[in-house]
């Protein structure tokens, strides 16, 4: 069995449930179970103050809502899996090491081998691997399909020497999947590898980068020489551009919701009643604005979770949300620093009128939403492209 | 999908469908050219052949001899029609046939809404006066008691859809605050005079001196049930202003699209040019973004939200059908170049239907302070 590891959790079948019992029952379910002094963090926090909570989630068997049960998940559709994801959010749950468990678990369970299967999935529900995801370089941002770091093959192993940058948490990662160049005769995207690599080994340097947020959570990982079998190739060689395409699926509703501009939105509104300004009309009116543009955001990623509950299926189109979601999130605290006045030039928690506020981080902090994940203009690009069918 | 859900899903797609095929049959901007400056403002003969295929009468409950459908199949229906610039003047008359179905007089429903529902009567509604404004009870005119009747003085402007109506349903201040009354189009005492919105239809001045209404013509008396009644059907008529603006946004959007294809310039297609393309994605997102706040407006008002929450999404709906539909008309003239400022060109006609679609019941500024008046607490909760 895969969760051999771990003590059995008790099953259920929550697709049995509809959609508002299973809500109940993870809004319960978190409310029980996220740790008092982890929720509603402004920052993420380390694997090692985060671990106990991913261990509760995993010996409860709430870990991975989108797996299938055979391998330790809750085997739900994905219109529960949407159902587990808001409800966690609300919950000011903190973020664990998710790549594992949201992006090379399903990819293995969809397209890895068994052996792979058998390997791998247990250790992610035990933590004892950590994943993290090397796609960007220096060089291959955007086009991403001109990266540069090379996978030659000795023997029974791959060889990997170059450079990721941008990869999240890496210092807590135990394992890194990765887009490697296996062919440098052929088409960009021909001649890309998926492969999954042990971070633990001399060849691999972690260096974390700073953001403007004060935080360092992205990183610049160093690969030189470092080796990897052959048995760690997900999918076919030189075929790592369709599989890392594979993984887009669910990340393209999700990074479209409204969750980051409705949080946003509450920390306007606590500095606008600890600064006066709802008695400002001109105020007023631009939050008006705001706060319709946040619930048009949830309505329009209603629209695409709508079709997703009825076991529908969408395209391109779905670019818009992200598009929407993340610049409306912006709007909202480039509000809050205008509203904000003076107090908008201190850094770190201010005294707003005995209360304190964090003015200027959400504004720094979602500088990275229209960067990441395809920037707003790469989802311009794919709209018209794929929806406008406007020529190249 | 429940089986009524999936029913009705159907109904609402063979709506949809049927209007897409009359419009295709209709629509003819050379003849919406001629008809420019003219009285009724809009086109007698289709709007007959709308109401034989039931249109007026869908939101009309079946005992008035109406279909009694619900406002997901009106919807989808103007948007149809709005994208073939074909809207004149159903969602004026839906409104007064709303304040009528809303009302308190039973008798009077009961004499006029089936002639709404076959199309023998078009009534407007005269709500507005001065320099215009959404706050209803902000009115002059006024209603005195005579007899078991009512004497209507005032004036009444920006009345769209009057100058083919059979009546209207006045708004009159009396002892007990605003009423509605039915006014007959051929009252003693009533006049109209045109003014000409920017898409050229008329939107009329109605002059009431010392006109009489009986007991029988009271929609709804003196109060604050009359106050909730124009809310109600406001809000439903806001809505629907905006599903025929969302039509006129994407038959705007699609011609700037078809024209980006195929104009050359520098040797290459403009639509290939990346300013243009994310001009153009930027539409795209306010119109699906209209779309989705149409949905969850429609839906609302189906399942019989009422009070703040029902103004509050309707306002939501009706400021982002202005932004958006001014926004997309406005910028498929600049993507077109200057062709598209020319009269001859039909993208100008787009931008004039959305500059009538967006100020009338209220603008985006209107709608945006009355969300923010109407969430009240829950805006700054």
């Amino acid at each position: 069995m895969a969760t051999s590891e771990t003590s059995a959790p008790p099953r259920r079948d929550w697709n049995a449930l509809g959609d508002e019992a299973f809500r109940r029952a993870a809004a319960e379910f978190f409310a029980a179970h996220v740790p008092a002094h982890l929720r509603h963090l402004s920052r993420r926090p380390r694997w090692a103050e985060v671990k106990p909570w991913y261990l509760t989630l995993s010996a409860h068997g709430w870990l991975v809502p989108a797996w299938p049960v055979e391998w330790g998940g809750m085997g739900l559709s994905q219109s529960k899996v949407l159902v587990y994801l808001e409800e966690l959010e609300r919950s000011g749950a903190p973020r664990v090491m998710d790549q594992g468990l949201m992006n090379i678990g399903p990819l293995l369970i969809a397209r890895g081998t068994d052996e792979q299967r058998r390997r791998f999935l247990p250790k992610i529900l035990s933590g004892e691997h950590t994943w993290c995801q090397g796609y960007s370089e220096p060089n291959a941002g955007s086009d991403l399909a001109s990266l540069r770091t090379e996978a030659r093959i000795e023997g029974d192993e791959f060889v990997i020497n170059g450079s990721k940058i941008w990869t999240s948490v890496a210092f807590d990662a135990s394992h890194m999947f990765a887009l490697v160049r296996t062919d440098k005769t052929v088409k960009k995207q021909a001649g890309i590898s998926f492969v999954m690599i042990d971070m633990r080994q001399s060849g691999v340097k972690v260096r974390p980068i700073r953001n403007i947020a004060g935080h360092e959570e992205l990183c610049e990982v160093f690969l030189d020489d470092v080796r990897t079998p052959l048995a760690n190739l997900v999918g076919e060689l030189n075929r790592g551009w369709d599989v890392a395409k594979a993984l887009l699926g669910f990340e393209r509703i999700w990074s479209g919701s409204p969750r980051q501009s409705m949080l946003a939105l509450l920390r306007l509104k606590q500095l606008a009643r600890a600064a006066g300004k709802l008695h400002d009309p001109v105020f007023v009116d631009k939050l008006a604005q705001v706060t319709m543009d946040v619930l048009d955001s949830a309505a329009a990623y209603e629209r695409f979770a709508q079709i997703m509950r009825t076991g529908g299926s969408f395209g391109f189109e779905v670019s818009m949300l992200k598009i929407w979601a993340t610049e409306t999130c912006q709007r909202v605290t480039e509000l809050m620093v205008e509203a904000a006045g003076d107090l908008g030039t201190l850094n770190g928690e201010v005294d707003v009128d005995g209360e304190a506020i964090d003015i200027l981080y959400p504004f720094l902090d979602c500088r990275a939403f229209t960067i990441y994940g395809g920037s707003s203009q790469v989802q311009r690009n794919i709209l018209a492209k794929n929806v406008l069918e406007l020529p190249a | 999908m429940d089986t009524a859900t999936q029913e009705r899903a159907d109904q609402i797609r063979m709506l949809r469908d049927s209007a897409a095929d009359f419009v295709a049959g209709h629509a003819d901007t050379r003849r919406l050219r001629e008809r420019r400056g003219t009285l009724p403002g809009h086109d007698p003969a289709a709007c007959r052949q709308m109401a034989a295929l039931g249109w007026f009468g869908i939101t009309v409950a079946e005992a008035h001899g109406g279909l009694g459908l619900g406002f997901g199949e009106l919807a989808a229906v103007l948007q149809a029609l709005g994208k073939g610039l074909l809207g004149e003047p159903m969602v004026a008359t839906v409104f007064a046939a709303r304040l009528l179905q809303h009302g308190a007089n039973a008798a009077l429903k009961q004499r006029l809404l089936p002639a709404v529902a076959d199309g023998t009567a078009l009534p407007a509604v005269a709500w507005q006066e001065g320099v215009g404004g959404i706050d209803a009870a902000a009115i002059d005119t006024t209603a005195r008691a005579e007899g078991d009747g009512f004497v209507l003085d005032g004036r009444k402007r920006f009345v769209a859809g009057a100058a083919g109506a059979n009546g209207f349903v006045v708004t009159a201040r009396g002892a007990g605050g605003p009423g509605l009354f039915w006014v007959d189009a051929s009252s003693f005492g009533v006049s109209l005079q045109h003014e000409w919105r920017a898409d050229e239809t008329p939107a009329d001045v109605l002059t009431l001196a010392g006109v009489r209404v009986a007991a029988a013509e009271v929609v709804a008396a003196p109060g604050a049930p009359a106050l909730a009644a124009f809310d109600r059907a406001f809000d439903e008529a806001i809505v629907l202003a905006a599903a025929e603006m969302l039509g006129v946004a994407e038959g705007a959007l699609s011609m700037a699209l078809a024209y980006m294809r195929t104009r050359v310039q520098f040797g290459k297609p403009i639509g290939s040019f990346q300013a243009l393309q994310h001009k153009a994605a930027d539409l795209y997102v306010q119109q699906e973004l209209l779309r989705a706040v149409l949905d969850e407006a429609v839906a609302k008002l189906d399942a019989g939200i009422g009070g703040d929450e029902r103004a509050c999404v309707a306002s939501r709906c009706k400021a982002r059908a202005a932004d958006a539909g001014l926004r997309i008309t406005r910028e498929v003239i600049q993507l077109h170049g200057a062709i598209g400022f020319t009269d001859e060109y039909d993208a100008g006609l787009h931008l004039k239907r959305a500059l009538v679609l967006a100020g009338w019941l209220g603008n985006a500024a209107a709608h945006r302070q009355r969300f923010a008046r109407r969430a009240g607490e829950a805006l700054a909760a």
